[in-house]
């Protein structure tokens, strides 16, 4: 039974040309009767392929058994009928219970294939789940709280609301966001499992409670619909090659009413004096590096552009820009020094001559120059902009 | 199994909630199962590791312990359930008033979830079966959560299901 004006809580999709079949949701039906339209779906669906049909049920939720047999029913009498057909079944690594549960049907059936799906969910992804990645998260966040501790309230975020941080790398801010803030509730996200395991290891060593870390796929969240009042997506739209699906789900965890806020980076706007030119040069070619790694660190000022498409209104865009003057500029040098060694090895492994590489290189040591000269300048512009979910 | 052994591993239990509804309150809508399940592990997984995903499993085995008493039970008297921690392990401790007779299938597939072919009469009941019996879904219990199940009868006609869930280790919720 859903109550009218809710979202519906199950969904079944059927994309032929693909020839995916998808459950998604939350499905607990008393009998087969109540799902008599799904499972009817799931039998058109494989009368429709040729081949091989994948059933992904990536963002399953919950199903019962009722439901379960009943899927699998029509499932295995298909490849009792048709010994042409092949079916794999793509399950999360998220969601443990319905990978041993999926599972048995390969033992069962030879013609049913069980795959788990799991990390390249893009490319270059492996260089921010890495740990070496944690200590560049760590200045970042420490430089960047400066400004949006100011920012966030313009943008929704106030005491006593459900807050969630997708993509919240090492938590950090989700420890100052809860410090500042005092949320009612924080769940933090990512994919990364060093990542979550530093942050619960630093939160209990502040004696921090209540933030919920949480293993997930921002692309495919257990999370349920309309639960938040304010969805932080901070620096991690821009990695994703795909960010209009990363947006549609944060709007989906988001109550009507409620806001998104997502921060992003113009990697080529970053700037600093003296030796400008060569800090301009290395971070156009940043910019054009990633790009090959489907990652658009242009991101930023576009932004207005990807909320409105996502369904946002009442969309808010600023920016600020991070300084050697925030504070102390060996913090700045640091951030840098680590952007440094990470892209130099992106670029070397995008296979890029040595001398290219040493000029990449030397227009981040010229930023780190330019940071820490005493009449320097250095930055590292960043747009923040959040949009509500309409009511 | 001896009354001196259960007592000891119950006192190792911290017992973290309780729940009791009039059968009759409970049977009349089927969506208290899911409703009192995602509740309840909404409640219990806060202070867990990965409290998201500990809640979902946790809702998704408790469900099912649920409906075997939606499709069990009868009207008189309560049904009342207890959550305990032990470490990583859960247990769910649920009463409920059945028919008479009823006891002794219970008994029957409980002990089936303890013996050496318990995944391949899972097998064979998923594979033939249109419908799961409450049987399988016993099982399944045991071969997809690692649960370990026992009976109490002590308040016949009511059956007490005792039913450890290790969701913690293993890698399942980590
Ligand atoms: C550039 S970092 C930003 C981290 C954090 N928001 C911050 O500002 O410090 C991007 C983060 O996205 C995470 N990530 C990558 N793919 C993901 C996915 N599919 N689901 C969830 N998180 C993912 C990475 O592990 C990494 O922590």
């Amino acid at each position: 039974m859903i109550a009218a004006g809710l979202p519906q809580r199950f969904k079944v999709g059927f994309d032929p040309n693909s020839q995916i079949f998808s459950l998604a949701g939350t499905i607990r039906p008393r009998s087969i009767d109540e799902i008599a339209e799904s499972i009817h779906a799931l039998r058109e669906a494989i009368d429709a392929v040729r081949g091989v049909l994948y059933i992904d049920v990536k963002r399953l939720i919950q199903m019962n058994n009722t439901a379960f047999q009943a899927f699998i029913r029509v499932a295995l009498d298909a490849c009792r009928e048709r010994s042409d057909l092949r079916l794999v079944i793509v399950t999360s690594s998220v969601v443990s219970w319905t990978t041993r549960m999926f599972r048995h049907l390969s033992t069962i059936e030879p013609q049913i294939s069980v795959e788990v799906y799991d990390s390249m969910f893009y490319p270059g992804q492996d260089y921010f789940e890495d740990t070496s990645f944690i200590p560049i998260l760590r200045a970042q966040t420490k430089l960047t709280w400066r400004h949006e501790r100011t920012i966030l309230p313009r943008h929704g975020m106030r005491p006593g609301i459900a807050v969630a941080d997708i993509c919240c790398g090492i938590g950090d801010f989700a420890v100052l966001a809860q410090k500042e803030f005092q949320p009612a509730r924080i769940v933090a996200l990512d994919h990364s499992k060093p990542s979550l395991a530093y942050a619960r290891t630093v939160a209990a060593e502040f004696g921090v409670t209540g933030i919920e870390y949480t293993y997930g796929d921002a692309s495919e969240m257990l999370l349920e619909d309309n639960q938040f009042d304010f969805v932080a997506c901070r620096h991690s739209l821009q990695i994703f090659n795909q960010p209009e699906l990363l947006l549609k789900e944060l709007y989906r965890i988001v109550k009507p009413g409620g806001r998104v806020y997502i921060t992003n980076e113009k990697n080529s706007h970053c700037l600093g004096e003296p030796r400008a030119q060569s800090i301009q040069w290395t971070y156009n070619e940043l910019a054009r590096l990633l790009s090959h790694f489907e990652m658009d660190v242009e991101l930023g000022p576009k932004s207005r552009r990807y909320l409105a498409d996502a369904g946002f209104d009442d969309i808010l865009v600023e920016s600020f820009m991070v300084t050697n003057l925030d504070g102390d500029p060996q913090d700045f040098a640091d951030i840098i020094a680590g952007w440094e060694k990470m892209f130099a090895a992106m670029a070397a492994r995008h296979g890029e001559a040595p001398e290219f590489i040493d000029r990449f290189r030397q227009g981040f040591r010229d930023h780190i120059f330019a940071a820490l000269h005493p009449k320097g300048y250095a930055g590292w512009p960043i747009w923040a902009a959040s949009g509500r979910k309409p009511l | 199994m001896g009354a001196s052994v259960n007592k000891t591993t119950e006192t190792a239990f911290e017992p973290l909630l309780q729940f009791d509804m009039e059968m009759e309150d409970f049977l009349s809508d089927w969506h208290h199962c899911d409703h009192v399940s995602s509740y309840l592990a909404r409640m219990i997984s806060h202070n867990r590791t990965d409290p998201v995903r500990h809640s979902n499993f946790f809702s998704s085995a408790l469900n099912e312990l649920l409906e075997v008493s939606f499709r069990g039970g009868t009207t008189d008297g309560k049904i009342g359930l207890s959550i305990y921690r032990q470490g990583a392990t859960e247990r769910v401790q649920l009463s409920f008033p059945c028919p008479p007779g009823q006891a002794r299938f219970y008994r029957e597939a409980v002990s089936k979830t303890r013996e050496s072919d318990a995944q391949a009469r899972y097998l064979d009941a998923i594979s033939n079966d249109l419908a799961p019996s409450r049987e399988s879904v016993l099982l399944d219990l045991a071969v997809n959560y690692d649960a370990r199940l026992r009976l109490d009868e002590d308040a016949a006609p009511a059956i007490t299901l005792i039913v450890d869930l290790p969701l913690e280790g293993e890698g399942m919720v980590s």
